[in-house]
């Protein structure tokens, strides 16, 4: 039973690093464009894909770790520049856009690749004796990975010209523009790095998960909390709530149904929500 | 000595470090226009928002005509008679000029009847009319208030503050923007009220002020620095000092003060 | 022809043919859209409730379908668990819809206007998972099936809704009553008030408007119409599903309200219509029409963001500009837009 539960709440764990990477990208793009992006789980879905894509042309996996975010990256700028930056920001009409674009995402999936799930082989097989059982060596794997990316993320945010950019436009969009930084630009580049982080998430946790058209939809919601409970424009908040949650899911999971754990998480929302909207983390707010 | 029409007591609002209202306790008497003028952060439009309850205090009190309205809600407060209007020009812009100043007079209603039908209130339509004469926007009344002209939505302002008959009204630069023409009609329009109804207003305009104010307070980082008749503040050392820092050159201090 | 005389010409046309359905439509084409047309009747009142909300009061609810499954589960659980005739189970449905928006609204009406909209979705993703996992009850995904109880019963004669042409005029009647009922509140001091809410909320409490009791009133009506629609499914599939809890169902609503027009009375029917004939005749020859919806969404939003109806306004509107011009002044209109 013991060993149960610090399986469950292990695979929630690494669960929630990789998550926490799709969750930063949903969080660069509400707290940088102000968009609630309802295709954010299908940009994840896409990175899966590519991840497959990439591997059967190939026939190695580790090419799908550049194609998926690279690729990503690409679409999302875009998808910025053809959808988004149109509608010059009225945020309700962006829903109905972002709506659209997880309905055509969807289907240009299912056209290419079909309906059915397929499971992806991890690149490295075999398994270590963990909490009683035969742990997927792959699994612990992907949570260093997703600890490198995350750590690399927050240092192009620091170091690089766009990184740095991109801090002062959501800072302060006004003095940012007077300073020479070409906001547009940055908003274009952000929505395809919001993509990229997606999908690079959905290339770790490809061979953990299933590579199916619907995968994105139920990765949004928990995206969604973990930019709220974490505090909006809060990025290391962001990742600690997307840890914090799915390992508290995984927890909950040992002694309940999956549909309980995931129903505590929302009740746990609506309660930040409502009483405390500016998240449980404290650190840089907008 | 009748009852002042607002008084506050010790009112405090800060901001993170920085104090907006400072300790402040005012008298306003009934009957007089009232103007409150002061430099650029002296905490005038929060003082507007403490007393119409947009804000709370920190610390103080705020009383209505007697009546301590400290903490109250918004909505409530302007129940009771005090109408605002605010520094950025602030209308219902996808309605009509007529719709924006019929819902103002029912607002004043607890109660909005949800299945007759709006057209049928025949009072409200023709106190809606005679408004519309008054600030002389009638031939506009069925376009969109968002498509009017600054001055055009500033009058409008003044005439959802007219027909929601308010005890105790607060105008937030009302000229702010305006032309001379569109500003002498504004100042007409405000003393025609002023017969009737208890004023105070913010103003940068010394034009304006002098011409309509029966009492001037003037504010500094949040407290009173002089209060009294245009006359004696004209005169004051300390007011031209605050607007200006130390007075160098006498011209430029004559200009100022009739700025 | 003045801009009058082309909308109620269109209005007595458009009655005419509602009226005229159950002949007119097998006469020329497949029985098969009479029942089309019941449900786009169904789910326009449905997609109308998301309208009521964002359209005439602005707050962007992406959780009606909540309201919905709580119509559809009371008229299937009245019926099925507790044995309720229809008129009974019916209010049941509405009952339950309306007094979940109350218990939801006085939380959600709140919150500002990004967090009001995760939240509705947090609700109803709530009740969602609730209702998966109670699925001896409520049947789960896979939903539970009940025949409908009769409708009428007088004397002798029994009026029930296995006969199509009853169907359709009884979901007709109910939904035509339910957009007169907004028609009247959009156009009451009531209507107006949500009105100057949507405009400027901050104007609204200072001229004395009590902003959160007018949302949360505004919410429930919008939950009594979900509900409405939620029970009218249930009655018409004669079926219940956690599916339609989803929070896809409830966005389908916002999309086809703002391509068809919100805050405009007929924009969620126009919107209604026109992805679910999409949706019916492309997916009869190609399978992925969702493409179809998702670029038609996309499209609207960018070339036409006031909507169909809203275009539509749009050219009457210069036209009665130029019938104006000629001849003579503006009347002083105190009407909402239809």
């Amino acid at each position: 039973m013991r060993d149960t539960v610090l399986l469950l709440a292990m695979n929630g764990l690494i669960w929630g690093l990789i998550i926490a990477l799709i969750a930063l990208g949903l969080s660069v793009i509400f707290g940088l464009l102000d968009i609630i992006n309802i295709a954010h789980g299908d940009f994840f879905m896409v990175g899966t894909v590519l991840a497959w894509f990439s591997l059967s042309v190939t026939g190695n996996f580790w090419i799908g770790f550049i194609v998926a975010p690279l690729i990503g990256f690409v679409i999302g700028a875009i998808i910025q520049r053809l959808v988004i930056q149109p509608i010059h920001g009225v945020a309700a009409l962006s829903i109905v856009a972002t709506f659209g674009l997880s309905l055509i995402l969807q289907e240009i999936v299912r056209i290419t690749f079909g309906a059915t799930p397929r499971r992806m082989l991890a690149p490295i097989q075999g398994t270590i004796p963990l909490f009683g059982v035969d742990y997927e060596i792959y699994r612990l794997f992907a949570a260093v990975i997703a600890v490198v990316a995350l750590a690399g993320f927050f240092l192009f945010l620091q170091h690089t010209k766009l990184g740095i950019w991109m801090r002062a436009v959501r800072h302060d969009r006004e003095t940012a523009i007077a300073m020479g930084i070409p906001a547009q630009r940055v908003y274009v580049l952000t929505f395809g790095v919001g993509f990229a982080l997606a999908a690079f998430g959905g290339a770790v946790a490809a061979p953990i998960t299933t590579v199916d058209f619907r995968g994105g939809v139920d990765v949004l919601p928990f995206c969604f909390m973990a930019v709220i409970i974490g505090g909006l424009g809060n990025l290391p908040g962001t990742v600690a709530a997307a840890v914090l949650l799915s390992f508290l899911e995984g927890l909950i999971q040992s002694f309940a149904d999956p549909t309980v754990a995931r129903i505590s998480s929302l009740v746990l929302m609506s309660a930040v929500l409502l009483l405390r909207p500016q998240g449980l983390f404290k650190g840089f707010t907008k | 000595m009748s009852e002042p029409v607002l008084r506050t007591e010790n009112l405090t609002r800060r901001f993170g470090g920085l104090t907006a209202v400072d300790n402040l306790s005012i008298s306003l008497a009934g009957g007089r226009v009232h103007a409150i003028i002061g430099p650029n952060g002296a905490g005038k439009t929060t003082f507007f928002n403490l007393v119409s309850g947009l804000l709370g205090p920190d610390s103080g009190r705020v009383f209505f005509r007697g009546r301590d309205i400290t903490g109250c809600k918004p909505h409530e407060i302007s129940r009771m008679g005090i109408k605002r209007t605010l520094q950025v020009k602030s209308v219902f812009p996808k309605l009509s000029v007529a719709d924006n100043l019929w819902i103002t007079r029912q607002a004043r209603s607890r109660f909005l009847h949800p299945f007759r039908s709006a057209a049928s209130d025949l009072q409200a339509k023709s106190d809606v009319e005679r408004t519309l004469g008054q600030i002389g926007l009638t031939g506009l009344a069925g376009r969109p208030a968002g498509t009017l002209s600054y001055g055009d939505v500033a009058m409008l302002e003044i005439g959802m503050a007219v027909i929601s008959e308010p005890s105790l009204l607060l105008l937030d630069e009302p000229t702010c923007g305006m032309s001379p023409a569109e500003t002498s009609r504004a100042v007409a329009k405000i003393r025609d009220l002023a017969r009737t109804i208890d004023i105070i207003i913010i103003e940068h305009d010394m034009d304006v002020v002098f011409g309509i104010a029966n009492d001037i307070t003037v504010l500094a980082q949040g407290a009173i620095l002089a209060s009294g008749t245009p006359a004696e503040i004209a005169d004051d050392e300390r007011v031209r000092e605050a607007y200006l820092g130390r007075p160098e050159d006498e011209d430029f201090v004559e200009e100022a003060i009739h700025a | 022809m003045t801009r009058r005389t082309i909308e109620i010409g269109m209005a007595a046309s458009f009655a005419a043919f509602l009226i005229a359905v159950p002949w007119l439509i097998p006469a020329l084409t497949d029985n098969f859209w009479v029942s089309v047309i019941t449900e786009i009747l169904i789910w326009s009142l449905f997609a109308a409730s998301a309208n009521l909300l964002f359209g005439y009061v602005g707050l962007l609810s992406f959780g009606q379908a909540l309201y919905f499954g709580f119509g559809m589960y009371g008229v299937a659980l009245g019926i099925d668990h507790f044995g309720l005739s229809f008129w009974p189970a019916f209010g049941l449905g509405i009952v339950a819809a309306m007094a979940m928006a109350l218990l939801s609204g006085v939380f959600a009406v709140r919150l500002s206007w990004h967090y009001f909209a995760i939240i509705t979705v947090v609700f109803s993703l709530i009740f969602y998972f609730l209702a998966v996992s109670m699925k001896p009850l409520t049947g789960g995904d896979d939903g539970i099936n009940f025949s409908p109880p009769p409708v009428f019963r007088f004397g002798g004669a029994v009026w029930s809704l296995t006969d199509p042409t009853f169907q359709y005029f009884f979901v007709l009647a109910a939904v035509t009553v339910c957009f007169f009922l907004m028609y009247r509140v959009i156009n009451s001091p009531l209507g107006k008030g949500f009105l100057a809410i949507r405009d400027n909320d901050l104007r609204a409490s200072l001229i004395g408007l009590n902003v959160y009791v007018l949302r949360l009133i505004a919410f429930v009506m919008a939950g009594f119409l979900a509900g409405v629609s939620g029970a009218l499914f249930a009655f018409f599939g004669r079926y219940a599903s956690a599916t339609y809890m989803f929070y896809q169902v409830s966005g389908e609503a916002v999309v086809w309200t703002i391509v068809g027009g919100a805050g405009t009375m007929f924009g969620p029917l126009v919107g209604t219509t026109l992805f679910i004939v999409i949706r019916e005749i492309v997916s009869s020859h190609w399978e992925h029409h969702s493409l179809i919806v998702g670029l038609m969404a996309i499209l609207v939003v960018i070339f036409a963001p006031k909507g169909i109806v809203g275009l539509w306004n749009g050219w009457m509107t210069r036209l009665g500009e130029r019938d104006a011009a000629a001849s003579v002044p503006p009347r002083l209109t105190l009407r909402a837009d239809p």
